[in-house]
This record gives C-alpha cells, structure tokens and sequence, in this order.
C-alpha cells in the first residue's frame, strides 16, 4: 500500500493550526467503507436480524429438536445386530442428517442474505449521498468494492456463526463430529459472493432494492432449473435449444451444483465435477462486477 | 496561465496555478434517457476562481449552478470542456483532496453519530485516525455542537445538520471550500451562524466558492461574483467594482479574439448580451484607453454609459423578474426579490 503523504496548508486560522497529513493510502479508504457498510447494516437492523434468526436456528437445533433420536438409532440398531454392518449404516444416516441439515442452512443462510443485503448497495447511491461520496478523493470502483466487500463481511461472519455453531451442537449431542460439514461456510459464501455482484449490478442499473431482490432470487430459481440438464435436454426437441440451455446452464452461476458439492463432501463422495461449478460462477461473479463498475463509472449523480 | 507560488516557500511542487477553480468551456448537456431529448444545464463555462477568493455564483434555482459544481467534483461528468482544481485536472481524483465540499440537499445517512459522520468522511479524506479525534473535538465545537457529538444525526435539527456538514467539509482543513446553498433551509439565527464561521476562515487562503440563489448572502460575503442564467455565465466580476455606484459601461459590438483579451484585462465586470459584449470601467479615463485600444482592435462601440447601478439591479435585470412586476420600489428585501427572481425564473 502507497502511504505516501502530503502536508496540506494552510492550517485554518479558525479551528487549530496543526497541519493534516493526509496519506493516499487506499487500504485506509477500503477499510472505512467496509465499516460504514456494517455500521450501515447494524443500523437497519440487518445484522442483528440476520444473526438473531440464526440463533433462532441454533437454538432450535439446540432444545427442540430430538438429536437423542440419532442415539436411540445407534443403540436400537447397534445391540442386536452385527457390528460391522450397523455402524456402516448408521455412520450413514448421521451423514444424511448432516447433510440434509447443510442443505437447509445453505438455502436459508443464502436466501436471508440476500434479503438483508438488497437494500445496502442502492441505499450508498441514493443522491445527497453519494454526491459527497464521490467528491472525497475516492475511485468510484473502489467505492462499489468496498460496499461489496461490506456487504459479503456481513454475510460471511453470519454463515460462520450459523453454520459452526450447528456443527458444534450436532457434535456436542451425538459425539459424532463431521468436519466437511464446515464446507457449508465457504460455498455458502462464495455461492452469496457471486449473486451480491448481481444484486450491484442490478442496484447500480436500477438504484432498486426491490428489484434488485428480485433478479437474485429469480436467477437462484433459473440456475437450479438449468441445472436439471439430464433431464432437459431429452425433453428439448431441437437442437439448437438444447444447446442454448447448455450456454445459459454453462453462464449462469451454479447454486444448485454448489449445494451438490456440499452434499458429497459430507457424504464423502468425491465431487469430482466441482472445479468447473466453481470457475464459471466465479467468472459470472467478476464479469457482472466489472459490469457494473463501467456502468458506474459513466453515471451522473 | 503563470506560474507562481501562493504559498509563501510551501509545497511548491504541486501549486502550478494562481487558481482554486479554473474551467474552459465546461459544458453538461442532459439526456432524458427514452426521448433523447437535449437540455442545456451549463453552457460551455468559463471561469477563475483565484486562490484565496471568497467567490459567489449566483443564479436563480435551476441556472445550473449545482450541475457546475458537481462537474467539478466528478459527481457529474462534463458533455465538453475542461477543469481543473488547483492547476490538476478535476477528473484526477488526488485533485478533490484539497477539497471540502457541502452539497445540496444532502442526507447524510441517520445511523452516524455527529462525530461518526466527521470520522468516516475524514478518513475517505486520508487523515489518519489520531488526527481525526482530534480534529472531531474542535470542529464540533467550532459549529457549536460540541454536546451533540455522540447524537445520532436523525435527531438533529435542519440547522444543525448544516452545521455538521460544515463541519464535515473542514475536516480534512481543505484548502478550496465548495458549498452549495449552505444556508438553504436554515433560520437566520443560523445563517448567522455559518456566515460567523465562514467569515472565522478568512486570512488563511482558504477560497471558498458559494453557489446562492440569495443575492444577499454573497453580496455580504464574497468579494467576486458571477451570474448564471440557464446555464451561460451573464456576469462575472469583482464585487468591490459591481458595488460602486459609478462606473462606465461600455458596450462594444464585433469582438475578435484579441478585442476579447483586451477586455478581460480592462474590465471589472463583463456581461454578453446577444452579439455584443458589455463592460464597466471604474473611471471615465479608463473608458477613454478602453475605447482606443478595443477600436484598434477592430471592435465597434457601440455605446458608452455613465452607470450608477448596483448589484442588486444588475441581479435583478438579469434573473429579469421584477421589471416585468414593474414595482422595484415596493420589493421589502434583497432575499424576497431573489426568491421571486427564482420563482419566476427558468423552471416551472
Ligand atoms: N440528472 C439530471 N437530469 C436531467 N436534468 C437535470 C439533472 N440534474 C439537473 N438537471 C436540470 O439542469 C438544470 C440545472 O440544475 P441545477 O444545476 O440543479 O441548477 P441550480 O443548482 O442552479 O438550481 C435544471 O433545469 C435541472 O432540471
Ligand atoms: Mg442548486
């Protein structure tokens, strides 16, 4: 980082005479928009609903639900019969509670956050606002960079939150710890990284939320469709729409498949696939970005 | 443009310019986004703001007064024409560092505190956090809300908020201070109150460059002025000369380039009026050399007056509201008339 200063003068006569370095450092700059982004956030209560929910969740997880039922599994399946065979399938029914319990956080968290970070990108470039904004000596890209990163800081503390402490809760009643459960977090992050640049886009094109909103639940909806490509293409009669559902399947980003991977790994069945799932949501996410930073960058406000 | 030095031995490396604000035909045309339909809002501007002036734009609401300044703070990007802040070209973002700027019609977001907000702007600014907190301390008290620092700002009255975005654009101790209607909305106690602080600014170089609708608050307070007009500057001068009460205008017709020059180095005030260029000179005797030089040039005179006419008629001819009312006599204020000026003027 540059932090390369210069002395402006001269003081003011009316208020201190000591001169102000002021650094062109751009970490500074990115860490004060990250900070007023969660500020923002806690202000509108959108951190705390996020986190309240998920300890909603926790505390479901942690009272109502009968995990005990794994143990009365274990000890109804484990006494009579062999050993060898009952722990396999008992290994197995813990994993498909795991997983089945990932899945769910993984919608829920990636849904609620959504919700809560609709309305953080268009409300910085509501005008009074962004005007002195943009008027401090800040690149407009890295003003949309730092509400973006803001925004997935938020999300990504909240699926740490709901997701480890599920995890530990689940280990701490059954004894049984899966750590590829702990995948969740980061798909479930990443997966929200990739449609929050469409939440930008929309947000910068239309200033928004509301509609923002929509096109982010609309394109999970439309990804997990185009997903379902085994069964698509037989039903498509011509060629040339089974291989536009193949481009559509190969822009759009993958939420489905992502959650696909999260549930092998906790089944430990090698996702073999899970490269390409990764880099194509991971090129929409940045081609969408730099779109909405050369949109940005041409408006007047 | 000369090259000189403002600040005694400082920084010289990066003064290049005698002025704060310098524009060369800066132009904003608006697009109405399905009907492409074209609107003026500036006019290819061109315009000085020497280092250390208190400089007012005037202009009626909607004369564009605010789209020239968001043009200069990159708010707004210019359809033609150039800017530049402190001799470095306003599209480079290290030229809106030495900046302090107070929009119009802000919002600054609720959730701050008093002291939040000058922190959070201060730190975009690139001051380092110790400098801030102190900083914090004496600004709140400068704009008097020294109590109000860990308030909320949703609680804060229309003044005060002024007041804070004051505040707000000192922070950094910038040496260009751009404000726009910084007393729109505000009660005269607390115009007076800016006005006090604005005026506490003085003798440090600091230049300040007001936009106003009220004639009133730049005649007390600033010593140039322009007058904008649906976008076209109509005058421009130095308010000491648009003040006094005697002068020569002169009114000249076919002005070449050179007849231009000649002007701007002759006049105190410089209107255009159609095809011809209008002019005071404070004495008869420059009247006299003006004329000579600008015939030698090739211009026609066209008509040559003795004036006794103040600002405020200049104001009011221009914004060309109250001779249509016909009842100078009865207007109470310089304020009210502006107001009817606006409100009667370009839009609605
Ligand atoms: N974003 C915009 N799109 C279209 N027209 C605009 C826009 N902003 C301002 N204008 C028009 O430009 C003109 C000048 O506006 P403005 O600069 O705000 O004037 P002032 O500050 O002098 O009141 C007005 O007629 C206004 O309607
Ligand atoms: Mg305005």
């Amino acid at each position: 980082m540059s932090t390369e200063s210069q002395v402006l003068r001269p003081p003011l006569t009316a208020a201190g005479s000591q001169p102000i370095h002021l650094s062109t450092s751009p970490l500074q700059v990115f860490l004060a928009l990250i900070w007023d982004t969660v500020q923002e956030a806690r202000a509108r209560w959108l951190f705390w609903g996020l986190f309240g929910l998920s300890t909603l969740l926790i505390l479901f997880f942690l009272f109502i639900l009968k995990i005990d039922v794994v143990q009365g599994a274990i000890s109804f399946m484990g006494l009579p019969a062999g050993a060898g065979r009952t722990v396999f399938s008992i290994e197995k029914f813990v994993r498909s509670a795991y997983m089945f319990v990932a899945i769910f956080l993984y919608v829920w968290g990636t849904f609620l956050a959504i919700f809560a970070s609709a309305g953080l990108i268009p409300s910085v470039l509501e005008p009074g606002r962004i005007g002195l904004l943009l008027s401090k000596p800040v690149s407009r890209p890295m003003l949309l960079l730092g509400r973006y990163a803001g925004t997935l800081l938020v999300v990504a503390l909240n699926n740490t939150y709901l997701i480890a402490s599920i995890y530990l809760i689940i280990g701490w009643k059954t004894d049984i710890w899966y750590h590829s459960f702990l995948y969740a977090i980061p798909l479930a992050t990443f997966n929200f990284a990739v449609i929050l640049t469409v939440v930008v886009l929309i947000g910068v094109l239309s200033e928004s939320a509301a509609l923002s909103l929509m096109v982010a639940v609309a394109l999970m909806f439309i990804s997990s469709l185009l997903a379902q490509r085994q069964i698509v293409v037989n039903l498509l009669n011509s060629e040339w729409s089974r291989q536009l559902w193949q481009a559509l399947y190969w822009i759009i980003p993958k939420t489905w498949e992502l959650g696909k991977v999260m549930r092998d790994l906790i089944l430990r069945e090698d996702p073999a696939y899970w490269i390409a799932p990764l880099w194509t949501s991971a090129a929409f996410g940045v081609a969408v970005f730099l779109g909405a930073v050369a949109r940005f960058q041409r408006k007047d406000y | 443009m000369s090259s000189r030095c403002a600040f005694k031995g400082e920084n010289s490396e990066s003064m290049t310019s005698d002025y704060a604000i310098e524009t060369d035909g800066l132009q904003k045309i608006y697009r109405t986004r399905f009907t492409g339909r074209a609107f003026t809002a500036v006019a290819g501007l061109t315009l000085r703001v020497p280092i250390g002036s208190k400089f007012g734009l005037l202009g009626a609401n909607g004369a564009g007064k605010t789209t020239f300044v968001k043009m200069l703070l990159s708010a707004v990007r210019p359809t033609a024409g150039r800017a530049s802040l402190f001799g470095r070209d306003a599209q480079e973002e290290e030229s809106r560092r030495p900046v302090g700027y107070l929009p119009e019609n802000h919002r600054f977001p609720t959730y701050f505190t008093g002291a939040g907000m000058l922190d959070f702007y201060g730190a975009l600014s690139g001051m380092s956090a110790a400098d801030r907190k102190r900083r914090i301390v004496e600004l709140l008290e400068l704009v008097g809300l020294e109590t109000w620092g860990d308030v909320r700002i949703k609680k804060y009255s229309k003044g005060m908020l002024q007041r804070l975005g004051l505040a707000q654009a000192l922070m950094h101790k910038p040496r260009l201070l751009v404000l726009d209607e910084p007393t729109d909305g505000v009660d005269p106690a607390g115009r007076r109150h800016i006005r006090d602080i604005l005026n506490g600014l003085t003798g440090a170089g600091v230049t300040i460059f007001l936009n106003s609708h009220l004639l009133s608050e730049v005649e007390t307070f600033c010593d140039y002025v322009a007058i904008l007009r649906q976008g076209h500057l109509a005058l421009e001068g130095k308010m000491s000369s648009l003040l006094t009460k005697q002068g020569v205008v002169i009114t000249v017709r076919d002005v070449n380039e050179q007849a231009q020059r000649l002007i701007a180095g002759m006049a105190s005030t410089t209107r255009v009026v159609e095809d011809a260029v209008e002019f005071t000179v404070p004495t008869p005797l420059e009247a006299n050399r003006s004329i000579d030089v600008l015939r030698a040039a090739g211009a026609t005179i066209y008509s040559v007056i003795p004036t006794t006419s103040s600002l405020e008629d200049i104001f009011i001819e221009i914004t060309g509201s109250s001779r249509n009312a016909g009842a100078r006599g009865e207007i109470p204020g310089a304020e009210e008339t502006v107001a009817a000026a606006a409100m009667s003027g370009v839009h609605q």
